[in-house]
């Protein structure tokens, strides 16, 4: 029985591979013949908005403030100029310190939509290049000396707020992400970023624990991350032939 | 297409696990050196070469109710004295061949106290804050630390030197004083 299975099997195969080869003949018969009767033009504009995440987060989270306007004008088919611009407040306490962070932002660079949409659809999914820099400042509200030994009880602490102003911070980062058009011209999209620090200014006696754009730094490595949930909408400039 | 769509949700869930994963590693580790204690070696004042031990040693902070951890009665050489943050001294008082007296009441230890060698130090110095790091904040070091025996008609403690002119306590990898007996 099981023999007779794989005879067919082998049978019905040879079969099909038959009509594959002589299928394949048929194409190189038949002329080329051009039926694109119908044309798809994709739209070509400024797309602005805001993110939305960082608005949620504002109202949801105590500790946090912000606001980040983005926008895009798409220069090719695949090829987007992107940028954007925000303004945080940061406050990042701990047992020992107190401390709010405050400053603006701007990030420029490019997209590139690796996604081949369908017919008139328009639906990204990127990577992205950005350069950004920071201007920002901090303001230590409060401190408590750190001592391991607790013999003597309370450390010394200050309610004096220091002041560490002037600071900027230059850095590179990629972004992967999505954008879908949900209405005409409405899109949402979300993204994550991957920052490499080239250059922070460092105050003195202090450490930058945040930085606007940047989001937290970390001590071991000059790496950072952050994430957008955006909407926004696109003023068309005009059309293209896909 | 229309499946475009519905990869927003999982994608957000996983961002989101990741930033609420990510976000503290606020911990001081132990290794690193924040506020440091005065280190002090005791040494043979015949020969001064030679460590000596003092024996029964009691170290007791002056304002403080309680003996320093590790200092009711033992044998040591090396003292580690944590200095106050708030203040530019701390005094201290260390006694030498110490027993506890307890009082005339055996079975009540509330009202026991430490006969011996009573010996007075001030350790006068200056506060410096210096940043350590996110989760460890700031540590004070102490700068022109100077250590004075109180005299009275029969001290123990024949000398103490610092190691360095002017010294400063800012880590505990070295001994800061010489405490010769």
């Amino acid at each position: 029985m099981k023999q007779q299975h794989i005879l067919t099997y082998f049978i019905s195969s040879a079969f099909l591979l038959l009509f594959c080869v002589s299928v394949n003949a048929q194409n190189d018969s038949i002329p080329n013949t051009v039926n694109d009767s119908v044309k798809i033009k994709q739209k070509y504009g400024l797309r602005v908005g805001a993110d939305i995440g960082k608005l949620i987060r504002t109202a949801v989270d105590d500790e946090y403030s912000g606001f980040e306007i983005i926008g895009d004008y798409r220069l090719k088919k695949k090829l987007y100029l992107a940028g954007e611009i925000g303004v945080e407040e940061k406050n990042n306490a701990t047992d020992y310190l107190d401390i709010t962070t405050k400053g603006s932002y701007f990030k420029g660079g490019i997209d590139y939509n690796a996604y081949q949409n369908w017919l008139d659809m328009d639906n990204m999914i990127y990577f992205g290049f950005r350069v950004g820099a920071s201007s920002f400042s901090h303001t230590l509200n409060s401190f408590t000396v750190y001592n391991t030994n607790q013999y003597w009880g309370g450390q010394l602490s200050s309610d004096t707020p220091q002041e560490f102003n002037g600071l900027t911070a230059i850095w590179a980062e990629l972004i992967l992400g999505l954008k879908a058009e949900l209405f005409t011209n409405l899109y949402m999209g979300l993204n994550v970023q991957l920052k490499v620090l080239a250059s922070e200014t460092e105050p003195g006696n202090f450490q930058n624990i945040y930085i606007p754009g940047f989001n937290k730094t970390y001590d071991s490595s000059r790496i950072g991350v952050g994430y957008s949930y955006t909407i926004s909408y696109r003023i068309p400039l005009y059309k293209k032939d896909k | 297409m229309k499946y475009f769509k519905y990869l927003f949700l999982p994608i957000m869930v996983l961002v989101i696990g990741i930033t609420a994963s990510c976000e503290r590693d606020d911990i001081c580790p132990e290794s690193t050196s924040t506020t440091p204690s005065l280190i002090i070696d005791a040494f043979d004042i015949d020969n001064q070469e030679d460590v000596k031990n003092v024996f029964d040693l009691v170290v007791a902070g002056i304002g403080n109710n309680s003996v320093l951890p590790g200092y009711a009665i033992t044998r040591t050489a090396n003292l580690i004295l944590p200095l106050k943050t708030t203040e530019d001294t701390t005094q201290y008082v260390l006694i030498n061949e110490a027993t506890i007296n307890d009082n005339g009441t055996p079975d009540d230890t509330t009202d026991d106290f430490y006969d011996g060698n009573q010996d007075i130090i001030t350790i006068s110095y200056t506060r410096e804050e210096v940043f350590v790091s996110r989760a460890c904040g700031y540590k004070t070091i102490f700068k022109d630390v100077e250590v004075v025996v109180e005299t009275d008609s029969d001290n123990w403690i024949q000398l103490i030197q610092p190691v360095n002119n002017p010294q400063s306590v800012e880590d505990e990898t070295a001994t800061h004083f010489n405490l010769f007996h």
